[in-house]
């Protein structure tokens, strides 16, 4: 249990470190800002009680509110990616259920899996985000293309630290 | 009392989903208005000390090309001393009065926080009231328009970038004069839109944008970019791109512009209003 919180309080700090320093500083033609840190929700264990996933959402996305001056953007989008979890894992669980404190990862669940419930996920949280943003439903479409582009980046970072958390 | 606890029970995660959202939504509506202070209250403090050591080694990064940009701007400034140096050998001025041709009050600042990437980009300079910045100061780098302070603390100012889709900015064309209002339009951050030029005026693509002296923020002929290309719109207006000097992602160095007579001007302004 406490090795558990240590663990995650320091993939936590890392990937608070590695947005912040890192990934904010992206900014590739304007269309491509991957938000790499919400794969801590996504690498939450699965029988992690909904209020805490929630309550831990607002305050990782405050915090990265806090970094990038933007207050209660990156805090909405991601209570409203802790709240949508639960019902992706029971959409994708597996057939005999899932194994008792198992966390959704790829080397516990396979590749697809992983794909097919971090997908949705990361799309509505990219949805919501760049939306609120925007504030406004002119250039709706262009405002679609940057969710489109960023989510597969996002994506793709997220399935390469995965790979790297699967070589510990 | 038990149905109200049983559907607590049944609904929590929804309930405490809704207060989280609700603060949130809150916050965001807030903090993101176009003068708030909170801006600056949500950069100080803990995040605006990490801040300060990431642009620092980018700043070192930088140095060669800052110091070639400084030297260039050394020469143009000896070049224009030697010129007020010999026009006022021929003139009468009062020695002790020291601002009394002097309109604008120049101050160099850094960079210290800079975003591109939002529809709404805001950037900070190191320096505030202290160091004699105000709130509707003009912010040019050494190629152009860079934005416009909209809050001040002691140290710090915060300035709207132009790539801000409520950045509004009146410019001219330089090789005629006719002027029009320019505007970020959110997509690409090296191009601007300048609107309201009418149909029956001609230029090329290639001809110099620059500021008006109308809005009394910006001295007049500061240059912002040149135009890209441009398209008919709707009325009898020219809509066109404007390919912007400053690059927002290199800004490093500003200069920030204070009119000393802005204020005798608005309230003149002000009476026939």
């Amino acid at each position: 249990m406490i090795n558990n919180f240590l663990r995650y309080s320091i993939i936590f700090v890392l990937l608070i470190l590695l947005q912040v320093l890192l990934f904010n500083n992206i900014q590739f033609s304007g269309y491509v800002n991957p938000y790499v840190y919400l794969m801590f929700i996504l690498i939450l264990p699965v029988e992690i009680q909904s209020w805490l996933l929630l309550l831990i959402s607002f305050l990782t996305g405050f915090l990265i509110d806090l970094f990038s001056g933007t207050p209660g953007m990156h805090s909405s989008a991601t209570v409203l990616a802790g709240f949508i979890r639960p019902f992706i894992l029971r959409i994708k669980s597996p057939r005999d259920g899932y194994e008792a404190g198992s966390n959704p990862s790829m080397f516990m669940y396979g590749f697809r899996w992983f794909l097919g419930y971090s997908i949705p996920i990361v799309f509505i949280h990219h949805f919501a985000l760049f939306y609120l943003e925007v504030f406004r439903f002119t250039d709706f479409f262009n405002t679609l293309l940057r969710v489109l582009l960023s989510s597969l980046f996002t994506i793709t970072f997220i399935l390469l630290l995965e790979f790297i958390r699967k070589g510990r | 009392m038990r149905n109200l606890l049983n559907f607590l029970a049944r609904y929590n995660s929804l309930i405490i989903f809704l207060i989280l959202e609700g603060i949130a939504l809150y916050l965001l509506s807030s903090g993101n208005s176009y003068h708030n202070t909170r801006i600056v209250k949500a950069t100080r403090g803990f995040a605006y000390r990490f801040e300060q050591i990431v642009s620092s080694t980018r700043n070192y990064l930088y140095l060669k090309q800052v110091n070639q940009t400084l030297a260039m701007k050394n020469a143009v400034l000896q070049n224009q001393m030697e010129n007020i140096v010999k026009s006022r050998d021929s003139l009468f001025f009062l020695v002790d009065d020291t601002i009394h041709f002097q309109k604008y009050i120049h101050t160099s600042a850094q960079i210290v926080n800079n975003t591109v990437n939002r529809q709404k980009n805001f950037f900070t300079v190191n320096k505030g009231r202290n160091h004699g910045l105000a709130v509707d100061m003009a912010v040019v780098s050494d190629d152009g328009v860079a934005g416009i302070i909209v809050a001040c603390s002691q140290n710090f100012s915060v300035a709207m970038s132009l790539l801000n889709v409520d950045f509004r900015l009146s410019a001219r064309i330089r090789s005629n004069g006719y002027f029009g209002s320019l505007a970020w339009d959110g997509a690409n951050y090296r191009f601007a839109v300048l609107s309201e030029i009418p149909q029956h005026v001609t230029f090329g693509i290639g001809d110099t944008i620059e500021t008006t002296g109308y809005s009394a923020v910006f001295p007049e002929g500061v240059m912002i970019g040149t135009i890209a290309d441009y398209e008919k719109s709707g009325g009898d207006f020219y809509r066109i791109r404007v390919l912007l000097k400053t690059d927002f992602k290199k800004l490093h160095y500003l200069d920030v512009i204070g009119d000393l007579t802005r204020n005798e001007r608005l309230e003149l302004e002000q009476q026939f209003q």
